[in-house]
């Protein structure tokens, strides 16, 4: 069953990706170097309707604090917000991540951010490569159809298929500390292999956006 | 356990999960780096790691092992100060000098990477930088001066 599902996924993808495209038609591959066989979209093996569902429990992820609060925008400065913090702030410190999304320009968030969290009450959290989202890659007062559509676009995603997607949130370690973020820090809804179970089936929908 | 620390390689009998600071202070007996908070919230601790500003409060000694570690105690010596050394002695910065060792290591570090920083690239990068003193207003203008003198070097 679930080898099937997975080819089924690895079919849909392709369309997927086909149809990520039309969002930055300018970063996909020249449709001459495209098998012909590819050209035409399989029909999803899901239904819309709980593709829809499937992002729903996406969003509720990318939009929570534990995730949103470093996929911020231009002005590249982390956010506290969520439960733990009361209102939302800039992050203390005055600090910056600069372009550079590491803090190169300023103080990298890896000089108190570790590869592994103390569990100190009010300590600085840790993770692997602690840094901010790519500005493309905004979460932050983004609506749930803006962050649906950037996030099927190889433009703005990192250059993933959907398939990649799927497994970079299940598999990336910084990724993975939004559900174990200690302290008292409210974690991410669901897991990772949630998420990532979700991502496959709002992919084989043919991964559908909501109007807003 | 092998760290090398300012070009010297000791062996720890430590737990990897203790933190560097803690290795620094009490097992090798390198004092320069304080302890302020213990959570990465004042910066006393500061130290280089493989070139970087490092809380070494924060850090698991296992994190820092096969690194560079540099201290205060490594950064100059007394006949051959570091500019930022040389600049806070300049501009008397210091009051009590307890987060001092911190803010030099800070300052040192970003002016590896930033020859002519503004007062706001100063205030972004010496922010987590507490100093209960409030001598802010020397450490802008001594690493204004150590700016200079690293370039003029």
């Amino acid at each position: 069953m679930k080898s099937a599902l997975l080819t089924s996924i690895a079919l849909l993808t392709l369309s997927s990706f086909a149809a990520a495209q039309t969002d930055s038609p300018a970063s996909g591959p020249p449709a001459t170097e495209a098998p012909a066989t590819q050209t035409v979209a399989p029909e999803p093996s899901v239904p819309v309707e709980e593709g829809l569902a499937a992002w729903d429990t996406v969003y509720a992820v990318a939009s929570h604090p534990r995730c949103a609060n470093c996929h911020v925008g231009p002005d590249n400065i982390p956010v506290w917000s969520g439960p733990s913090y009361g209102a939302r702030q800039p992050h203390g410190m005055h600090v910056s991540g600069g372009e550079s999304r590491i803090g190169a320009e300023f103080i990298q968030c890896q000089t108190c951010h570790m590869e592994t969290q103390t569990g100190e009450p009010h300590a600085a959290p840790g993770a692997p490569e602690w840094h901010l989202a790519p500005v493309e890659q905004q979460w932050i007062d983004k609506s749930s159809a803006e962050i649906c559509h950037q996030f099927k676009d190889p433009a703005r995603n990192g250059g993933r298929s959907l398939e990649e997607m799927a497994l970079h949130v299940r598999d990336d370690k910084l990724v993975a500390w939004g559900w174990k973020p200690g302290g008292n820090r409210e974690p991410a809804p669901g897991s990772a292999e949630e998420t990532y179970q979700a991502i496959e089936t709002w992919a084989a929908a043919g991964a559908p956006c909501p109007d807003s | 356990m092998e760290l090398r620390v300012n070009d010297t390689i000791h062996q720890v009998d430590v737990e990897p999960d203790m933190p560097l600071l803690w290795v620094l202070r009490d097992e090798l007996g390198i004092t320069g780096p304080k302890y302020g908070c213990g959570i990465a919230q004042c910066g006393a601790c500061t130290v280089h790691v493989d070139g970087m500003a490092v809380r070494a409060c924060q850090m698991p000694v296992s994190e820092a092992a096969g690194s560079d570690i540099v201290t205060i105690e490594g950064l100059g010596t007394p006949d051959s100060l570091h500019a930022v050394q040389e600049a806070w002695i300049e501009h008397q910065v210091a009051q009590c000098g307890y987060c001092q060792s911190g803010q030099i290591m800070q300052a040192a570090s970003f002016l590896d990477l930033h020859p002519e920083p503004t007062d706001e690239d100063i205030d972004r990068a010496m922010s987590a930088n507490l100093c209960r003193c409030g001598t802010y207003p020397r450490i802008r203008a001594a690493i204004h001066a150590a700016a200079g003198k690293l370039r003029s070097a």
